[in-house]
C-alpha cells in the first residue's frame, strides 16, 4: 500500500467520521439535554429503543440504509450510494443512540440546582439549559468522543455504503479488512496500529486541553 | 414602606407527580416594599416553597400571585423578568465550576451590565461577606460557610428589588451570623431591597423582621396574639418589664422604657405539668393555662398552645411531653427564660403582625 493511498484512507476516516460525530452531536446532545429535563408519559420507552438502538451491528443500519439509498430504494435518486456522504449518513444513525445515552446520563448527574439557580439569578430558560450543558462539558466531551470512536472503528457501515473505492471511499477499517482479505497481515495490523494511534491522539489533545481549562479554576 | 411587591391570593401549590400530600395554601399574603418578612415554622412547613413561588421558579396551581402589580407569568419569557427582580437564595446554594468572581457575575453578565461597574460591584459584594481579594480563588474546597457567603455576595451583587433567602445564615459560623443580619439590615435601608427570608430561628426572624408568617403543614399558623406582645415598658433599672393584661408582667433583662413589642421563641418555653406547679419555685415569665392545641410538626416535636392569661404557643420535643403527660385541656404551667424574651423594639404592635 503506497503512502498517498494510505494518507487518502486516514484522511477520508477521520473526515467522515469526524463529521458523524459533529452532526450526531448536534441532534443527540438537545435531545439528552430534553430528555434529562422533563418527565413525560412514555419517556422510558423512548430510553429503552435508545438502549436498544445502541446495540444494533453495524452490517444491519448498513443494510438498512443500502435498502434505501440502492437505485431500486426510495432514496435512490439522490445517487448518494458508495459515496462519503452515506458513510457519514450510516454513521451519523450508528453513533447517534450512543451520544443521546452518555451525554442523558452526563446530564442527569448534573446537580440539579445548577439549572434553578441559573434561573433564579435571571437565566431565561435557553440560557439555564446552557448553563447546565456547561456544567456537564467534561462527561459531554467524552460522549462524543465516544461516537467518533465508534464511528472510526466500525466497518460494516463503511463497507456496505462506501463500497471501500479505492481513493474515494476507502477508509482505515475498510482497508484493513482488504488487506487481510489479499493475505496481506503486516499491512492490516500496521493500519490497524494507525488507527489506535490516531484515536489516542484524539482523546489526549481534548483531554489535555479540558484539564488545562479546569486547572485554571 | 410603599407600594406593594407581592399580593397573593387563594394560592394553592402542590408538587406535581410527587406522591405526597402536602400542599401550600395561602388564602393572602401582601409584602410591600422594603418589608423584612420572616417565614417561620419546623421542617415541612412550605416555608421553601413559598418562597419558590415568590421566586417564580413554581407557579401556582390556583389562586392568584401578583407581582409588582402584574402577573409575573403573562409574557412568554417565562417569568424571565420577574426572577430578574427577585432573586433567591437557597439553604445549600450552588456554585458553578470555576472562581468565585465567576459566580459573582454570573448573574451581573446575564444582565449585561458593563465590565468596569461588575468589578465595581464584585469587590462590594466580596467586601460584605468579608471575602475581599477572593475573586479569583476557584470555588473547589470553599467550606460551607464559605460557599453560602459567595453565594450571598452573588445575590447581594445584583441589587436586586426582593431578596428571598432560604435560612440564610444556615451554614454560617455564630460570629458572622450577626454581620450578615447586618447586611441584610443595610441593604433593606440603603436599596430599598424588600426580604422574604426562612428560617428556624425563632430570635433570627425577631431580629431582622417587620413581620412574621408562621407557617405549619403548607398553612398560615396566625401568631399575631401568641408569644407576642406589646406594652409599655418599666424598669427597675436591671430588669424591665411590659404588662399585657393588668398583673401579667413579662419580664426581661436590661433597662427598656417606652412601647415595646417582645416576642417569645417557641423553643424557649417549657411546660410543666398542672400537678407540678405547686412545687414549681416562683419567679419571673410564669405561667398558668390550658392546653388547647396540640399538633405535631415532626418525629421529635410539638406544637403546644396553652391558654391563660395570655395564650402561648411553645415548641417542645415530644419526648418531653410524654414524660410530663402534657396531653388536651390539661392544665400546664409555663416557664421562660429572662433572655428568651426578644425586645424588638419602639414599634406599634401591628407592626408585627403578618401582612
Amino acid at each position: 500500500m503506497i503512502f498517498r493511498e494510505l494518507a487518502l484512507a486516514v484522511g477520508i476516516s477521520l473526515k467522515t467520521s469526524g463529521l458523524a460525530a459533529l452532526i450526531a452531536s448536534a441532534i443527540a446532545v438537545p435531545a439528552a439535554l430534553f430528555l434529562a429535563g422533563r418527565e413525560f408519559r412514555g419517556k422510558r420507552l423512548v430510553l429503552l429503543i435508545n438502549q436498544t438502538w445502541m446495540a444494533a451491528p453495524t452490517v444491519v443500519i448498513g443494510l438498512l440504509f443500502y435498502s434505501l439509498l440502492s437505485r431500486s430504494g426510495p432514496l435512490g435518486r439522490f445517487g448518494l450510494l458508495y459515496t462519503q456522504t452515506a458513510m457519514t449518513v450510516g454513521q451519523v444513525f450508528l453513533i447517534l443512540p450512543l451520544i443521546v445515552g452518555f451525554s442523558y446520563t452526563a446530564l442527569r448527574q448534573v446537580d440539579r440546582r445548577a439549572r434553578q439557580t441559573a434561573l433564579t439569578l435571571g437565566a431565561s430558560r435557553r440560557q439555564a439549559g446552557w448553563i447546565v450543558l456547561r456544567e456537564a462539558r467534561f462527561p459531554l466531551l467524552v460522549a462524543v468522543l465516544a461516537g467518533f470512536a465508534r464511528a472510526v472503528s466500525e466497518v460494516g457501515i463503511a463497507m456496505m455504503l462506501g463500497g471501500n473505492i479505492r481513493n474515494a471511499t476507502r477508509n482505515i477499517t475498510t482497508s484493513i479488512a482488504l488487506e487481510t482479505a489479499k493475505g496481506e497481515f503486516q499491512n492490516g495490523v500496521v493500519l490497524g496500529a494507525i488507527l489506535l494511534v490516531l484515536t489516542l491522539g484524539i482523546n489526549l489533545l481534548v483531554q489535555t486541553g479540558l484539564r488545562g481549562r479546569d486547572r485554571e479554576y | 414602606m410603599s407600594g406593594i411587591v407581592y399580593r397573593l391570593e387563594n394560592v394553592g401549590f402542590a408538587y406535581p407527580g410527587i406522591p405526597s400530600s402536602f400542599s401550600l395554601k395561602l388564602e393572602s399574603l401582601t409584602v410591600r416594599a422594603g418589608e423584612v418578612l420572616a417565614l417561620v415554622g419546623p421542617n415541612g412547613a412550605g416555608k421553601t416553597t413559598l418562597l419558590m413561588l415568590l421566586a417564580f421558579l413554581v407557579r401556582p396551581g390556583r389562586g392568584r400571585l401578583e407581582f409588582l402589580g402584574g402577573d409575573p407569568w403573562a409574557g412568554d419569557d417565562g417569568a424571565v423578568l420577574a426572577r430578574r427582580e427577585a432573586v433567591l437564595l437557597t439553604h445549600h446554594p450552588y456554585l458553578f465550576k470555576g472562581t468565585i468572581a465567576d459566580n459573582v457575575e454570573f448573574g451581573l453578565k446575564l444582565r449585561k451590565i458593563a465590565e468596569t461597574e461588575r468589578a465595581a460591584r464584585l469587590r462590594a459584594a466580596l467586601a460584605l461577606v468579608e471575602l475581599e481579594g477572593w475573586g479569583t480563588r476557584s470555588i473547589s474546597g470553599l467550606s460551607a460557610g464559605q460557599a453560602q457567603r459567595v453565594a450571598i455576595a452573588r445575590a447581594l451583587a445584583l441589587r436586586p428589588r426582593v431578596l428571598l433567602l432560604d435560612e440564610p445564615t444556615a451554614n454560617i459560623d455564630a460570629g458572622l451570623v450577626l454581620r450578615i443580619e447586618a447586611v441584610l439590615r443595610e441593604v433593606g435601608r440603603e436599596w430599598g431591597t424588600t426580604v422574604v427570608l426562612s428560617t428556624h430561628d425563632f430570635s433570627q426572624a425577631s431580629r431582622l423582621a417587620d413581620g412574621i408568617l408562621y407557617l405549619s403543614e403548607g398553612r398560615r399558623v396566625e401568631f399575631s396574639h401568641e408569644n407576642c406582645f406589646s406594652g409599655t415598658a418599666s424598669t427597675d433599672g436591671r430588669t424591665s418589664w411590659i404588662e399585657p393584661k393588668p398583673g401579667v408582667r413579662i419580664v426581661f433583662p436590661g433597662v427598656t422604657t417606652g412601647h415595646v413589642t417582645c416576642v417569645i421563641d417557641p423553643a424557649a418555653i417549657r411546660v410543666l405539668p398542672g400537678g407540678e406547679a405547686a412545687s414549681a419555685p416562683p419567679g419571673p415569665n410564669v405561667f398558668g393555662g390550658r392546653v388547647t392545641r396540640m399538633e405535631t410538626t415532626d418525629a421529635a416535636t410539638a406544637l403546644v398552645r396553652v391558654s391563660g392569661d395570655l395564650v402561648f404557643r411553645a415548641a417542645l420535643p415530644v419526648r418531653e411531653l410524654e414524660a410530663g403527660r402534657v396531653s388536651l385541656s390539661r392544665e400546664v404551667l409555663l416557664r421562660f427564660d429572662l433572655k428568651s424574651v426578644e425586645v424588638v423594639g419602639k414599634r406599634p404592635a401591628d407592626a408585627r403582625k403578618p401582612a
